[in-house]
């Protein structure tokens, strides 16, 4: 029983961190048509911001997340101005040519000045909380609580604002959002400004129970993609619900198979559910 | 109102229009005759700002169009309902009406006002408020577009083929609400192919061939030209 919870408990923690950053990823698909492939750097840089801020600033955790996220959102909005903007009339090869480039630019600029090495960021909720024999860790507890919040504020956001509504529209109709007179590089920056923030959330929630290093992003954004495959490219619940998916796959799997084929049943249950599924779980238009 | 002189439209080195010039005053219904591929939809698109025109000049009510964006063009008053409706088909209908009010978006109290007159004008949409505007049939998705474009308010309304796939009674329900919406104050071009339809409601005509204008006239003169009557009106 313990066991089975504690795989729950942790099914729910990777489930949380993968369907944020998968969220962000869809996003910026669903809205702009760019796979971004960068969006691992930016989960990375996001992790090594809140790094800086905690470890070097001495700030505390909560503030060095808030300025994690500010730093990203302006980092990916850069991105948006400075290298997709000016390649939207281009094939789409040069976007995931650009993206790969922004990756490495990214990885390289924080190696240059943090190396390679492998840091821990701990944070102020080290405890574990006990009920009647079952024990979740707080900093677990916090991440799940975390992505209910921020998936909760998105929804809010995208559906009782206006300016969300904008994003929705274009997601919807790109020309329909052109004729009623939305700006649609206001609604990228958003978007790009959304996505990075979401990735920075996830680094800095799931940072202290893992390790903060350049490479960092590559699996998780791997599986972010392996996540809005099979959950439908573009589509937030498929984003959401995809994330769980591959994060109890993982859990238990990891447990009850082996862990050192944890990261294998990921692609293996894409391979499955597009077989079946060829258009994704949520087909396009799920918003 | 609006004065186009000489323009052009490619798309990549193929010229989808050459030297239009043309205008529509203030308070006219002014129709835009062409068979499929004439160049209709591109002539709307330039005057949108959706694709830049190659060479010329747009200008409504005295300001330069092109090169605005096309948010600034709506907000100047030029409002285009496009060829196959371009609706946000997941979100409900009172919210792609009020999509329609973006630009004017903090005038809330202008906004809901405007809400009502569109509803009196389609009563039906009032029953569908709350329903996917993708789940209405095809001329219930016209009465959408035409009323998300009123909720931009406004002073020229550019109509795309309005009447393209709907029933004929359906059609004449159309053209009825247009001649209302420019008997109300809104100046209206609209581009057709059903050109007796649009005819018995125009003040005017042009009719374009080949992405150039061919003809000019008023009404009575376009419904009684041989050669419009022969292409366009199989009589
Ligand atoms: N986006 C585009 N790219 C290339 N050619 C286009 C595009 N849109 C329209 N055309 C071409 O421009 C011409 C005019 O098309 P269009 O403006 O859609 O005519 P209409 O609305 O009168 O049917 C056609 O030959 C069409 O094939
Ligand atoms: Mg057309």
């Amino acid at each position: 029983m313990n066991l089975f919870f504690q795989n729950i408990v942790n099914g729910l923690t990777l489930g949380s961190i993968y369907g944020l950053v998968a969220l962000g990823l869809t996003l910026v698909y669903g809205i702009l048509h760019i796979p971004n492939f960068a969006h691992g750097a930016l989960y990375m840089v996001g992790a090594f911001m809140s790094y800086f801020f905690m470890v070097d600033l001495g700030v505390h955790y909560w503030i060095a997340m808030l300025g994690s996220a500010a730093v990203v959102a302006v980092l990916a909005i850069l991105c948006e101005r400075l290298v997709f903007h000016p390649l939207r009339n281009s094939p789409p090869i040069h976007d995931k040519i650009a993206a790969i480039g922004i990756l490495l630019f990214l990885e390289a600029v924080v190696q240059m000045f943090w190396g390679a090495d492998f840091r821990r960021m701990t944070s102020p909720f080290t405890g574990i909380m006990r009920f009647d024999g079952l024990i979740i860790p707080e900093q677990r507890a916090l991440i799940i609580v975390g992505a209910i919040v921020l998936v909760i504020a998105l929804q809010l956001f995208l559906r009782k604002t206006m300016t969300g509504a904008t994003i929705i529209a274009m997601a919807q109709s790109r020309e329909g959002a052109f004729l009623v007179g939305i700006d649609a590089n206001r609604v990228a920056m958003m978007t790009f400004a959304i996505s990075g923030m979401l990735a920075a959330f996830a680094a800095t929630l799931y940072a202290p129970i893992n390790l903060v290093y350049p490479a960092m992003g590559h699996v998780v954004i791997m599986k972010a993609f392996v996540i809005i495959i099979l959950g439908g490219m573009g589509s937030i619940p498929g984003a959401i619900v995809g994330g769980m998916i591959i994060g109890f796959a993982e859990a238990f799997g990891g447990f009850y198979i082996s862990s050192s084929y944890k990261d294998i049943i990921a692609f293996g249950l894409l391979v499955v559910i597009l077989s079946v599924r060829p258009q994704g779980l949520f087909a396009k238009g799920a918003h | 109102m609006l004065q186009l002189r000489n323009v052009d439209v490619c798309y990549g080195s193929f010229k989808a229009l050459t030297d239009i010039s043309m205008s529509v005053d203030s308070g006219e219904l002014v129709v835009l005759l062409g068979a499929n591929g004439a160049g209709k939809s591109s002539l709307f698109n330039a005057i949108s700002g959706l694709n830049k025109p190659a060479a010329g000049e747009i200008e409504f009510e005295g300001k330069r169009l092109d090169g605005l964006k096309p948010s600034g063009i709506v907000s100047s008053g030029v409002v285009q309902c496009a060829e196959g409706r371009k609706l946000f088909p997941m979100m409900s209908v009172q919210q792609n009406l009020m999509m329609g009010a973006y630009v004017h978006r903090r005038d809330k109290a202008g906004n809901k006002q405007r809400l009502e007159d569109v509803l009196e004008l389609y009563p039906i949409l009032r029953e569908k408020a709350d329903q996917p505007a993708g789940s209405l049939s095809g001329g219930q998705q016209q009465m959408v577009a035409i009323g998300r474009a009123l909720m931009s308010r406004p002073r020229l309304l550019m109509l795309d083929e309005p009447s393209l796939g709907l029933a004929p009674l359906i059609v004449r329900q159309m053209f009825e609400t247009i001649q209302k919406i420019n008997r109300l104050g809104t100046t209206v071009l609209l581009a057709e192919q059903n050109a007796f339809a649009a005819l018995k409601i125009a003040t005017r005509a042009y009719v374009m061939e080949n992405g150039q204008l061919v003809m000019e006239g008023d009404r009575d003169t376009m419904l009684g030209n041989e050669e419009v009557r022969k292409a366009y009106i199989g009589a």
